[in-house]
Protein backbone atom coordinates (compact mmCIF):
# COMPACT_ATOMS: atom_id res chain seq x y z
CA UNK A 1 0.00 0.00 0.00
CA UNK A 2 1.41 3.39 -0.90
CA UNK A 3 0.54 6.96 -1.88
CA UNK A 4 1.50 9.14 -4.82
CA UNK A 5 1.64 12.94 -4.88
CA UNK A 6 0.66 13.93 -8.42
CA UNK A 7 1.51 17.61 -7.84
CA UNK A 8 4.26 17.87 -10.47
CA UNK A 9 3.11 15.13 -12.82
CA UNK A 10 2.86 16.63 -16.31
CA UNK A 11 -0.71 17.31 -17.48
CA UNK A 12 -2.23 15.65 -14.45
CA UNK A 13 -5.90 16.34 -13.91
CA UNK A 14 -7.83 15.48 -10.81
CA UNK A 15 -7.10 15.34 -7.11
CA UNK A 16 -3.56 15.82 -5.87
CA UNK A 17 -3.03 12.54 -4.04
CA UNK A 18 -3.78 8.93 -4.62
CA UNK A 19 -3.51 6.01 -2.26
CA UNK A 20 -3.02 2.62 -3.86
CA UNK A 21 -3.49 -0.86 -2.48
CA UNK A 22 -1.84 -3.96 -3.88
CA UNK A 23 -4.17 -6.87 -3.25
CA UNK A 24 -3.08 -10.45 -3.80
CA UNK A 25 -5.60 -13.29 -3.81
CA UNK A 26 -3.68 -16.38 -2.75
CA UNK A 27 -6.29 -18.93 -3.79
CA UNK A 28 -6.35 -17.83 -7.43
CA UNK A 29 -2.91 -16.16 -7.42
CA UNK A 30 -4.35 -12.98 -8.89
CA UNK A 31 -3.24 -9.45 -8.18
CA UNK A 32 -5.28 -6.30 -8.15
CA UNK A 33 -4.35 -2.65 -7.78
CA UNK A 34 -6.96 -0.52 -6.06
CA UNK A 35 -6.54 3.23 -6.17
CA UNK A 36 -8.32 6.01 -4.28
CA UNK A 37 -7.86 9.60 -5.43
CA UNK A 38 -8.15 12.38 -2.89
CA UNK A 39 -7.34 16.03 -2.33
CA UNK A 40 -5.10 17.50 0.31
CA UNK A 41 -6.42 17.42 3.88
CA UNK A 42 -9.00 14.78 3.08
CA UNK A 43 -8.95 11.76 5.36
CA UNK A 44 -9.41 8.22 4.14
CA UNK A 45 -11.08 5.37 6.00
CA UNK A 46 -8.70 2.81 7.40
CA UNK A 47 -8.52 -0.74 6.08
CA UNK A 48 -6.75 -2.12 9.15
CA UNK A 49 -10.00 -3.74 10.30
CA UNK A 50 -9.99 -5.78 7.06
CA UNK A 51 -6.24 -6.32 6.76
CA UNK A 52 -4.13 -5.72 9.89
CA UNK A 53 -1.14 -5.78 7.53
CA UNK A 54 -2.04 -2.22 6.49
CA UNK A 55 -1.23 -0.92 9.98
CA UNK A 56 2.37 0.07 9.33
CA UNK A 57 1.65 1.04 5.73
CA UNK A 58 -1.04 3.56 6.71
CA UNK A 59 1.28 5.00 9.34
CA UNK A 60 3.97 5.33 6.68
CA UNK A 61 1.62 7.18 4.30
CA UNK A 62 0.43 9.37 7.17
CA UNK A 63 4.04 10.18 8.04
CA UNK A 64 5.47 10.79 4.59
CA UNK A 65 2.42 12.29 2.83
CA UNK A 66 0.28 13.66 5.63
CA UNK A 67 -2.82 11.70 4.65
CA UNK A 68 -4.83 10.75 7.72
CA UNK A 69 -6.70 7.46 8.08
CA UNK A 70 -9.89 7.52 10.10
CA UNK A 71 -10.32 4.67 12.50
CA UNK A 72 -6.69 3.58 12.53
CA UNK A 73 -5.99 2.21 16.01
CA UNK A 74 -2.52 3.74 16.35
CA UNK A 75 -2.01 6.53 13.82
CA UNK A 76 1.45 7.85 14.66
CA UNK A 77 4.43 8.74 12.51
CA UNK A 78 6.39 5.71 11.43
CA UNK A 79 9.89 6.62 10.27
CA UNK A 80 10.61 10.32 10.80
CA UNK A 81 11.54 11.66 14.26
CA UNK A 82 8.81 13.00 16.54
CA UNK A 83 9.99 16.58 16.24
CA UNK A 84 10.36 16.46 12.48
CA UNK A 85 8.00 18.76 10.63
CA UNK A 86 6.64 18.22 7.15
CA UNK A 87 5.92 15.25 4.92
CA UNK A 88 9.09 14.42 2.97
CA UNK A 89 7.61 12.46 0.08
CA UNK A 90 5.33 15.30 -1.00
CA UNK A 91 6.57 16.81 -4.21
CA UNK A 92 6.76 20.32 -2.75
CA UNK A 93 9.12 19.13 -0.04
CA UNK A 94 12.69 19.99 -1.11
CA UNK A 95 15.41 17.39 -1.24
CA UNK A 96 17.97 18.34 1.39
CA UNK A 97 18.45 21.99 2.31
CA UNK A 98 15.93 21.84 5.14
CA UNK A 99 17.19 23.42 8.36
CA UNK A 100 16.42 21.12 11.26
CA UNK A 101 15.93 22.03 14.90
CA UNK A 102 16.33 18.97 17.08
CA UNK A 103 14.54 18.78 20.38
CA UNK A 104 17.78 18.86 22.34
CA UNK A 105 18.47 22.34 20.99
CA UNK A 106 20.93 21.49 18.23
CA UNK A 107 20.31 23.36 15.02
CA UNK A 108 21.47 22.12 11.65
CA UNK A 109 21.49 24.51 8.74
CA UNK A 110 22.69 22.60 5.64
CA UNK A 111 23.67 25.71 3.69
CA UNK A 112 25.78 26.97 6.55
CA UNK A 113 27.21 23.51 7.05
CA UNK A 114 28.32 23.29 3.43
CA UNK A 115 29.85 26.75 3.65
CA UNK A 116 31.80 25.48 6.66
CA UNK A 117 32.93 22.42 4.72
CA UNK A 118 34.69 24.51 2.09
CA UNK A 119 36.03 26.89 4.69
CA UNK A 120 34.12 29.92 3.40
CA UNK A 121 32.52 30.53 6.75
CA UNK A 122 32.22 28.75 10.05
CA UNK A 123 28.50 28.30 9.50
CA UNK A 124 26.15 28.12 12.41
CA UNK A 125 27.47 24.72 13.37
CA UNK A 126 30.62 26.39 14.56
CA UNK A 127 32.81 23.94 12.68
CA UNK A 128 35.34 25.19 10.20
CA UNK A 129 36.40 22.61 7.66
CA UNK A 130 39.96 21.58 8.20
CA UNK A 131 40.53 18.87 5.64
CA UNK A 132 39.15 20.80 2.71
CA UNK A 133 40.39 24.24 3.63
CA UNK A 134 43.19 25.09 1.25
CA UNK A 135 43.30 26.03 -2.37
CA UNK A 136 39.51 26.00 -2.75
CA UNK A 137 38.83 28.40 0.09
CA UNK A 138 41.58 30.75 -1.01
CA UNK A 139 40.11 30.97 -4.49
CA UNK A 140 36.66 31.74 -3.10
CA UNK A 141 37.88 34.42 -0.73
CA UNK A 142 40.05 35.98 -3.43
CA UNK A 143 37.18 36.08 -5.94
CA UNK A 144 34.86 37.73 -3.44
CA UNK A 145 37.47 40.31 -2.52
CA UNK A 146 38.26 41.03 -6.17
CA UNK A 147 34.55 41.44 -6.96
CA UNK A 148 34.07 43.87 -4.07
CA UNK A 149 37.09 45.94 -5.04
CA UNK A 150 36.08 46.01 -8.70
CA UNK A 151 32.65 47.30 -7.70
CA UNK A 152 34.20 50.02 -5.58
CA UNK A 153 36.40 51.30 -8.36
CA UNK A 154 33.60 51.38 -10.89
CA UNK B 1 7.65 16.63 30.83
CA UNK B 2 10.76 14.59 31.40
CA UNK B 3 12.52 12.78 28.59
CA UNK B 4 11.48 9.47 30.12
CA UNK B 5 7.79 10.34 30.11
CA UNK B 6 7.86 11.72 26.60
CA UNK B 7 9.77 8.93 24.92
CA UNK B 8 8.82 6.04 27.13
CA UNK B 9 12.43 5.01 27.64
CA UNK B 10 13.25 3.23 30.86
CA UNK B 11 10.85 1.35 33.06
CA UNK B 12 7.34 2.58 33.75
CA UNK B 13 4.74 1.14 36.00
CA UNK B 14 1.35 0.82 34.31
CA UNK B 15 -0.96 -0.39 37.04
CA UNK B 16 -1.39 -2.68 40.01
CA UNK B 17 -3.89 -5.47 40.55
CA UNK B 18 -4.65 -7.29 43.79
CA UNK B 19 -5.08 -11.06 43.70
CA UNK B 20 -5.98 -12.07 47.26
CA UNK B 21 -2.82 -11.82 49.31
CA UNK B 22 -0.48 -10.66 46.64
CA UNK B 23 -0.41 -7.89 44.14
CA UNK B 24 0.71 -7.88 40.48
CA UNK B 25 1.75 -4.93 38.43
CA UNK B 26 2.22 -4.37 34.72
CA UNK B 27 5.57 -2.99 33.71
CA UNK B 28 6.44 -1.19 30.51
CA UNK B 29 10.04 -1.61 29.55
CA UNK B 30 12.03 -0.37 26.63
CA UNK B 31 14.27 -2.64 24.55
CA UNK B 32 16.70 -1.00 22.19
CA UNK B 33 17.22 0.79 19.87
CA UNK B 34 20.79 -0.17 20.77
CA UNK B 35 20.41 -3.77 21.83
CA UNK B 36 22.42 -6.73 20.57
CA UNK B 37 19.38 -8.96 19.98
CA UNK B 38 17.51 -6.46 17.82
CA UNK B 39 19.87 -6.94 14.84
CA UNK B 40 20.33 -3.23 14.33
CA UNK B 41 18.42 -0.28 15.64
CA UNK B 42 14.98 -1.68 16.39
CA UNK B 43 13.23 -0.37 19.46
CA UNK B 44 10.52 -2.35 21.19
CA UNK B 45 8.19 -1.08 23.89
CA UNK B 46 7.07 -4.12 25.83
CA UNK B 47 4.34 -4.31 28.46
CA UNK B 48 5.06 -7.14 30.84
CA UNK B 49 2.96 -9.00 33.37
CA UNK B 50 5.75 -10.65 35.31
CA UNK B 51 7.68 -12.53 32.67
CA UNK B 52 4.77 -12.67 30.22
CA UNK B 53 4.38 -10.18 27.40
CA UNK B 54 0.93 -8.57 27.19
CA UNK B 55 1.65 -5.95 24.54
CA UNK B 56 4.53 -5.20 22.23
CA UNK B 57 5.00 -2.20 19.97
CA UNK B 58 7.90 -2.00 17.54
CA UNK B 59 9.22 1.53 17.03
CA UNK B 60 11.08 1.83 13.77
CA UNK B 61 12.71 4.63 11.81
CA UNK B 62 16.10 4.91 13.48
CA UNK B 63 17.78 4.00 10.19
CA UNK B 64 15.45 5.92 7.89
CA UNK B 65 17.51 7.16 4.96
CA UNK B 66 14.83 8.43 2.58
CA UNK B 67 15.82 6.11 -0.26
CA UNK B 68 12.46 6.52 -1.99
CA UNK B 69 12.87 10.30 -2.15
CA UNK B 70 16.51 10.01 -3.21
CA UNK B 71 15.68 7.61 -6.03
CA UNK B 72 13.15 10.10 -7.38
CA UNK B 73 16.11 12.40 -8.01
CA UNK B 74 18.37 9.90 -9.78
CA UNK B 75 18.15 8.50 -13.28
CA UNK B 76 17.00 4.90 -13.56
CA UNK B 77 20.53 3.62 -14.12
CA UNK B 78 22.02 5.70 -11.30
CA UNK B 79 19.36 4.47 -8.89
CA UNK B 80 20.77 0.91 -9.11
CA UNK B 81 23.23 1.85 -6.37
CA UNK B 82 20.49 2.42 -3.79
CA UNK B 83 18.53 -0.84 -3.55
CA UNK B 84 21.36 -2.97 -2.19
CA UNK B 85 22.02 -0.45 0.55
CA UNK B 86 18.63 -1.17 2.05
CA UNK B 87 18.86 -4.89 2.64
CA UNK B 88 22.60 -5.17 3.01
CA UNK B 89 22.36 -8.88 3.78
CA UNK B 90 20.54 -9.71 0.53
CA UNK B 91 21.68 -6.91 -1.75
CA UNK B 92 21.37 -8.77 -5.03
CA UNK B 93 17.73 -9.54 -4.23
CA UNK B 94 16.96 -5.84 -3.96
CA UNK B 95 18.94 -5.03 -7.09
CA UNK B 96 17.10 -7.71 -9.01
CA UNK B 97 13.70 -6.46 -7.86
CA UNK B 98 14.55 -2.92 -8.91
CA UNK B 99 15.98 -3.72 -12.35
CA UNK B 100 13.09 -6.09 -13.13
CA UNK B 101 10.59 -3.36 -12.40
CA UNK B 102 12.51 -0.79 -14.47
CA UNK B 103 12.81 -3.29 -17.31
CA UNK B 104 9.07 -3.86 -17.23
CA UNK B 105 8.58 -0.10 -17.71
CA UNK B 106 11.02 -0.07 -20.60
CA UNK B 107 9.97 -3.40 -22.06
CA UNK B 108 13.67 -4.30 -22.21
CA UNK B 109 14.88 -7.66 -23.56
CA UNK B 110 17.33 -9.16 -21.08
CA UNK B 111 19.64 -11.76 -22.66
CA UNK B 112 19.40 -15.31 -21.31
CA UNK B 113 22.95 -15.30 -19.99
CA UNK B 114 22.29 -12.17 -17.93
CA UNK B 115 19.18 -13.78 -16.46
CA UNK B 116 21.10 -16.92 -15.50
CA UNK B 117 23.89 -14.91 -13.90
CA UNK B 118 21.32 -12.89 -11.97
CA UNK B 119 19.74 -16.06 -10.65
CA UNK B 120 23.14 -17.50 -9.67
CA UNK B 121 24.14 -14.38 -7.76
CA UNK B 122 20.74 -13.86 -6.14
CA UNK B 123 20.56 -17.44 -4.93
CA UNK B 124 24.15 -17.38 -3.65
CA UNK B 125 23.25 -14.19 -1.84
CA UNK B 126 20.18 -15.89 -0.39
CA UNK B 127 22.49 -18.56 1.02
CA UNK B 128 24.80 -15.87 2.43
CA UNK B 129 21.83 -14.06 3.95
CA UNK B 130 20.46 -17.23 5.54
CA UNK B 131 23.94 -18.04 6.86
CA UNK B 132 24.10 -14.64 8.51
CA UNK B 133 20.61 -15.26 9.88
CA UNK B 134 21.54 -18.68 11.32
CA UNK B 135 24.78 -17.46 12.84
CA UNK B 136 23.41 -14.36 14.51
CA UNK B 137 20.09 -16.00 15.37
CA UNK B 138 21.73 -18.79 17.31
CA UNK B 139 24.17 -16.27 18.75
CA UNK B 140 21.20 -14.42 20.25
CA UNK B 141 20.28 -17.58 22.10
CA UNK B 142 23.74 -17.74 23.57
CA UNK B 143 25.42 -20.28 21.29
CA UNK B 144 28.55 -18.67 19.99
CA UNK B 145 30.18 -21.47 18.00
CA UNK B 146 27.87 -21.70 14.99
CA UNK B 147 28.45 -18.04 14.19
CA UNK B 148 32.08 -18.75 13.29
CA UNK B 149 31.13 -21.66 11.02
CA UNK B 150 28.41 -19.80 9.13
CA UNK B 151 30.63 -16.74 8.76
CA UNK B 152 33.32 -18.96 7.24
CA UNK B 153 31.01 -20.08 4.44
CA UNK B 154 29.59 -16.60 4.04
CA UNK B 155 33.11 -15.33 3.48
CA UNK B 156 33.53 -17.82 0.64
CA UNK B 157 30.36 -16.46 -1.00
CA UNK B 158 31.43 -12.86 -0.47
CA UNK B 159 34.73 -13.72 -2.17
CA UNK B 160 32.71 -14.79 -5.22
CA UNK B 161 30.80 -11.51 -5.14
CA UNK B 162 34.06 -9.62 -4.84
CA UNK B 163 35.20 -11.39 -8.00
CA UNK B 164 32.22 -10.18 -10.02
CA UNK B 165 31.58 -6.74 -8.59
CA UNK B 166 34.78 -5.73 -6.84
CA UNK B 167 33.10 -5.27 -3.47
CA UNK B 168 31.76 -7.53 -0.76
CA UNK B 169 28.58 -5.56 -0.07
CA UNK B 170 26.56 -2.92 -1.96
CA UNK B 171 27.39 -4.52 -5.28
CA UNK B 172 25.74 -2.39 -7.96
CA UNK B 173 26.45 -5.12 -10.50
CA UNK B 174 23.07 -5.48 -12.18
CA UNK B 175 22.02 -2.89 -14.71
CA UNK B 176 18.66 -2.05 -16.17
CA UNK B 177 18.80 -4.21 -19.30
CA UNK B 178 21.41 -6.71 -18.14
CA UNK B 179 24.64 -6.72 -16.19
CA UNK B 180 27.51 -4.29 -15.76
CA UNK B 181 29.86 -6.75 -17.45
CA UNK B 182 30.31 -10.47 -17.99
CA UNK B 183 31.44 -12.84 -15.24
CA UNK B 184 35.19 -12.83 -14.66
CA UNK B 185 37.30 -15.78 -15.70
CA UNK B 186 37.39 -18.57 -13.15
CA UNK B 187 34.10 -17.62 -11.49
CA UNK B 188 32.27 -20.75 -12.58
CA UNK B 189 34.97 -23.10 -11.33
CA UNK B 190 35.14 -21.30 -8.01
CA UNK B 191 31.36 -21.29 -7.62
CA UNK B 192 31.20 -25.02 -8.39
CA UNK B 193 33.96 -25.72 -5.87
CA UNK B 194 31.92 -23.87 -3.25
CA UNK B 195 28.72 -25.72 -4.14
CA UNK B 196 30.50 -29.08 -3.92
CA UNK B 197 31.73 -28.38 -0.43
CA UNK B 198 28.65 -26.65 0.90
CA UNK B 199 26.28 -29.61 1.57
CA UNK B 200 28.94 -31.05 3.87
CA UNK B 201 28.94 -27.79 5.77
CA UNK B 202 25.15 -27.93 6.09
CA UNK B 203 25.55 -31.37 7.69
CA UNK B 204 28.08 -29.89 10.03
CA UNK B 205 25.61 -27.21 11.11
CA UNK B 206 23.00 -29.90 11.74
CA UNK B 207 25.31 -31.79 14.05
CA UNK B 208 26.33 -28.55 15.73
CA UNK B 209 22.93 -27.22 16.56
CA UNK B 210 19.93 -28.88 14.92
CA UNK B 211 20.10 -31.78 17.38
CA UNK B 212 21.28 -29.65 20.25
CA UNK B 213 18.74 -30.10 23.10
CA UNK B 214 19.24 -26.57 24.43
CA UNK B 215 18.52 -25.02 21.04
CA UNK B 216 15.50 -27.28 20.55
CA UNK B 217 14.10 -26.32 23.96
CA UNK B 218 14.58 -22.66 23.21
CA UNK B 219 12.76 -22.77 19.87
CA UNK B 220 10.15 -25.57 19.93
CA UNK B 221 6.65 -24.19 20.39
CA UNK B 222 7.98 -20.66 20.84
CA UNK B 223 6.31 -17.75 19.07
CA UNK B 224 3.70 -19.74 17.20
CA UNK B 225 2.11 -17.74 14.36
CA UNK B 226 -0.93 -19.56 12.90
CA UNK B 227 -1.33 -19.34 9.13
CA UNK B 228 -4.41 -17.08 9.23
CA UNK B 229 -2.74 -14.63 11.62
CA UNK B 230 0.39 -14.63 9.48
CA UNK B 231 -1.56 -13.89 6.32
CA UNK B 232 -3.64 -11.18 7.99
CA UNK B 233 -0.48 -9.43 9.16
CA UNK B 234 1.13 -9.67 5.73
CA UNK B 235 3.88 -12.10 6.66
CA UNK B 236 5.74 -13.47 3.64
CA UNK B 237 8.84 -15.44 2.87
CA UNK B 238 10.34 -18.34 4.84
CA UNK B 239 8.54 -17.20 8.00
CA UNK B 240 5.16 -17.56 6.27
CA UNK B 241 6.13 -20.94 4.81
CA UNK B 242 7.00 -22.04 8.35
CA UNK B 243 3.31 -21.44 9.13
CA UNK B 244 2.23 -23.79 6.37
CA UNK B 245 1.45 -21.44 3.46
CA UNK B 246 3.46 -22.43 0.39
CA UNK B 247 3.68 -18.93 -1.07
CA UNK B 248 6.88 -18.31 -2.99
CA UNK B 249 6.97 -15.63 -5.69
CA UNK B 250 9.53 -17.70 -7.60
CA UNK B 251 6.74 -20.24 -8.11
CA UNK B 252 3.67 -17.99 -7.95
CA UNK B 253 4.91 -15.47 -10.53
CA UNK B 254 8.23 -16.69 -11.96
CA UNK B 255 10.68 -14.04 -13.07
CA UNK B 256 14.21 -14.14 -14.50
CA UNK B 257 13.65 -17.67 -15.78
CA UNK B 258 12.87 -19.28 -12.42
CA UNK B 259 10.27 -21.39 -14.20
CA UNK B 260 13.13 -23.31 -15.88
CA UNK B 261 14.62 -24.64 -12.66
CA UNK B 262 13.37 -27.53 -10.60
CA UNK B 263 13.27 -26.79 -6.91
CA UNK B 264 10.91 -27.32 -4.04
CA UNK B 265 9.33 -24.87 -1.66
CA UNK B 266 9.77 -26.32 1.83
CA UNK B 267 6.90 -25.71 4.24
CA UNK B 268 6.11 -26.67 7.78
CA UNK B 269 2.89 -26.63 9.76
CA UNK B 270 4.41 -25.87 13.13
CA UNK B 271 4.64 -22.09 12.74
CA UNK B 272 7.04 -21.80 15.67
CA UNK B 273 10.56 -20.49 15.98
CA UNK B 274 12.07 -23.88 15.26
CA UNK B 275 10.13 -24.19 12.00
CA UNK B 276 11.30 -20.76 10.92
CA UNK B 277 14.89 -21.75 11.56
CA UNK B 278 14.60 -25.05 9.73
CA UNK B 279 12.89 -23.40 6.74
CA UNK B 280 16.07 -21.43 6.13
CA UNK B 281 18.20 -24.56 6.43
CA UNK B 282 16.04 -26.33 3.84
CA UNK B 283 15.96 -23.28 1.59
CA UNK B 284 19.74 -23.20 1.44
CA UNK B 285 19.69 -26.74 0.03
CA UNK B 286 17.18 -25.64 -2.61
CA UNK B 287 19.26 -22.60 -3.48
CA UNK B 288 22.29 -24.84 -4.03
CA UNK B 289 20.16 -26.87 -6.44
CA UNK B 290 19.08 -23.77 -8.35
CA UNK B 291 22.61 -22.40 -8.64
CA UNK B 292 23.86 -25.77 -9.91
CA UNK B 293 21.19 -25.85 -12.63
CA UNK B 294 21.86 -22.26 -13.61
CA UNK B 295 25.60 -22.92 -13.85
CA UNK B 296 24.93 -25.97 -16.01
CA UNK B 297 22.79 -23.92 -18.40
CA UNK B 298 25.14 -20.98 -18.55
CA UNK B 299 26.08 -20.45 -22.19
CA UNK B 300 28.27 -17.75 -23.69
CA UNK B 301 26.41 -14.77 -25.01
CA UNK B 302 25.70 -11.10 -24.51
CA UNK B 303 24.88 -9.84 -21.02
CA UNK B 304 23.19 -6.56 -21.98
CA UNK B 305 20.11 -5.57 -23.91
CA UNK B 306 21.48 -4.75 -27.39
CA UNK B 307 19.14 -1.75 -27.58
CA UNK B 308 21.43 1.28 -27.76
CA UNK B 309 18.81 3.43 -26.07
CA UNK B 310 19.14 1.36 -22.89
CA UNK B 311 22.65 -0.09 -22.69
CA UNK B 312 25.95 1.67 -23.19
CA UNK B 313 27.69 0.78 -26.48
CA UNK B 314 30.84 -1.36 -26.13
CA UNK B 315 34.10 0.54 -25.75
CA UNK B 316 35.46 -0.71 -29.08
CA UNK B 317 32.59 0.89 -31.01
CA UNK B 318 33.23 4.32 -29.55
CA UNK B 319 36.49 4.56 -31.46
CA UNK B 320 35.01 4.42 -34.93
CA UNK B 321 31.27 5.05 -34.70
CA UNK B 322 29.91 8.56 -34.27
CA UNK B 323 26.47 7.13 -33.59
CA UNK B 324 27.79 5.07 -30.69
CA UNK B 325 29.39 8.18 -29.21
CA UNK B 326 26.09 10.03 -29.42
CA UNK B 327 24.19 7.20 -27.70
CA UNK B 328 26.92 6.98 -25.07
CA UNK B 329 26.70 10.72 -24.43
CA UNK B 330 22.90 10.68 -24.19
CA UNK B 331 22.88 7.73 -21.80
CA UNK B 332 25.58 9.12 -19.53
CA UNK B 333 24.32 12.68 -19.33
CA UNK B 334 20.60 12.13 -19.42
CA UNK B 335 19.69 8.47 -19.20
CA UNK B 336 16.80 6.78 -20.96
CA UNK B 337 13.17 7.84 -20.86
CA UNK B 338 10.73 5.02 -20.17
CA UNK B 339 7.21 5.67 -21.45
CA UNK B 340 4.59 6.90 -19.02
CA UNK B 341 3.19 4.18 -16.86
CA UNK B 342 3.67 2.10 -13.77
CA UNK B 343 5.30 -1.22 -13.04
CA UNK B 344 5.55 -3.65 -10.18
CA UNK B 345 7.33 -7.00 -10.14
CA UNK B 346 6.98 -9.11 -7.01
CA UNK B 347 10.15 -11.05 -6.26
CA UNK B 348 11.12 -13.44 -3.50
CA UNK B 349 13.82 -11.94 -1.35
CA UNK B 350 15.47 -13.91 1.45
CA UNK B 351 12.94 -12.29 3.77
CA UNK B 352 9.73 -12.32 1.73
CA UNK B 353 7.91 -10.53 -1.03
CA UNK B 354 9.95 -7.65 -2.34
CA UNK B 355 8.84 -5.35 -5.11
CA UNK B 356 9.48 -1.91 -6.50
CA UNK B 357 6.46 0.03 -7.67
CA UNK B 358 7.81 2.55 -10.17
CA UNK B 359 5.76 5.39 -11.61
CA UNK B 360 7.17 6.99 -14.74
CA UNK B 361 6.13 10.40 -16.04
CA UNK B 362 8.12 9.93 -19.24
CA UNK B 363 11.21 11.59 -17.76
CA UNK B 364 14.62 10.15 -17.14
CA UNK B 365 14.02 9.77 -13.41
CA UNK B 366 11.27 7.79 -11.71
CA UNK B 367 8.36 9.97 -10.63
CA UNK B 368 7.65 7.82 -7.60
CA UNK B 369 9.40 4.80 -6.16
CA UNK B 370 7.54 2.70 -3.65
CA UNK B 371 9.46 -0.18 -2.17
CA UNK B 372 7.50 -3.03 -0.71
CA UNK B 373 10.11 -4.12 1.82
CA UNK B 374 9.48 -7.51 3.40
CA UNK B 375 11.18 -6.78 6.73
CA UNK B 376 8.88 -3.89 7.64
CA UNK B 377 5.70 -5.81 6.86
CA UNK B 378 7.00 -8.95 8.55
CA UNK B 379 7.72 -7.00 11.70
CA UNK B 380 3.97 -6.61 12.23
CA UNK B 381 3.82 -10.32 13.02
CA UNK B 382 6.16 -9.85 15.95
CA UNK B 383 3.39 -8.82 18.32
CA UNK B 384 1.12 -11.84 17.68
CA UNK B 385 4.18 -14.07 17.95
CA UNK B 386 5.32 -12.63 21.26
CA UNK B 387 2.11 -11.86 23.17
CA UNK B 388 1.46 -14.45 25.86
CA UNK B 389 5.00 -15.73 25.64
CA UNK B 390 7.99 -15.23 27.88
CA UNK B 391 10.09 -12.13 27.62
CA UNK B 392 13.20 -14.21 26.98
CA UNK B 393 11.49 -15.84 23.98
CA UNK B 394 11.08 -12.46 22.35
CA UNK B 395 14.73 -12.68 21.35
CA UNK B 396 14.04 -15.97 19.55
CA UNK B 397 11.05 -14.41 17.79
CA UNK B 398 12.97 -11.38 16.55
CA UNK B 399 15.80 -13.59 15.33
CA UNK B 400 13.50 -16.06 13.61
CA UNK B 401 11.54 -13.34 11.76
CA UNK B 402 14.89 -12.12 10.44
CA UNK B 403 14.35 -8.38 10.04
CA UNK B 404 17.15 -6.35 8.49
CA UNK B 405 16.79 -2.88 9.86
CA UNK B 406 18.05 -1.17 6.73
CA UNK B 407 15.22 -2.96 4.96
CA UNK B 408 12.71 -1.95 7.63
CA UNK B 409 13.44 1.76 7.67
CA UNK B 410 14.68 2.25 4.09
Amino acid sequence: MFAIDWLTYPQHRGPRFSVSYHLHALASNERCLLRAHLDDEVALATVTDLWPAAGFMEREVYDLFGIAFEGHPDLRKLVTPEDFEGHPLRKDYPLGESPTLFNDGRFLDPAAFRAGMIGASSGRTGWVGGARRGVVSEVIVATDAAGAEGGGEA
Amino acid sequence: MSTLERTGYGIQELGRERHGDFETKLMRINVGPQHPSTHGVLRLVVDLDGERIVRLTPQVGYLHSGFEKTMEHRTYQQAVTYPNRMDYAHGFGHELAYVLSAEQLLDAQVPVRAQRVRVILTELNRIASHLLFMGTGILDMGALTLFFYTMREREAILDLFEMVSGVRMNYGYFRVGGLYQDLPEGFEAKARAFLDGFPKMLDQYSTLFAKNPIYLDRTHGVGIIPADVALAHGLTGPSLRASGVALDQRKAAPYSGYEDYTFEVPTSDAGDGHARFSMRMLEMEQSVKIVRQALDRLEPGPVKDPDRRISLPPRSELEHSMEAVIFHFKLVTEGFHPPRGESYVATESARGELGYHLVSDGGSMPYRVKIRVPSLVNLQSLEPACVGGLFADMVVNIASLDPVLGDVDK
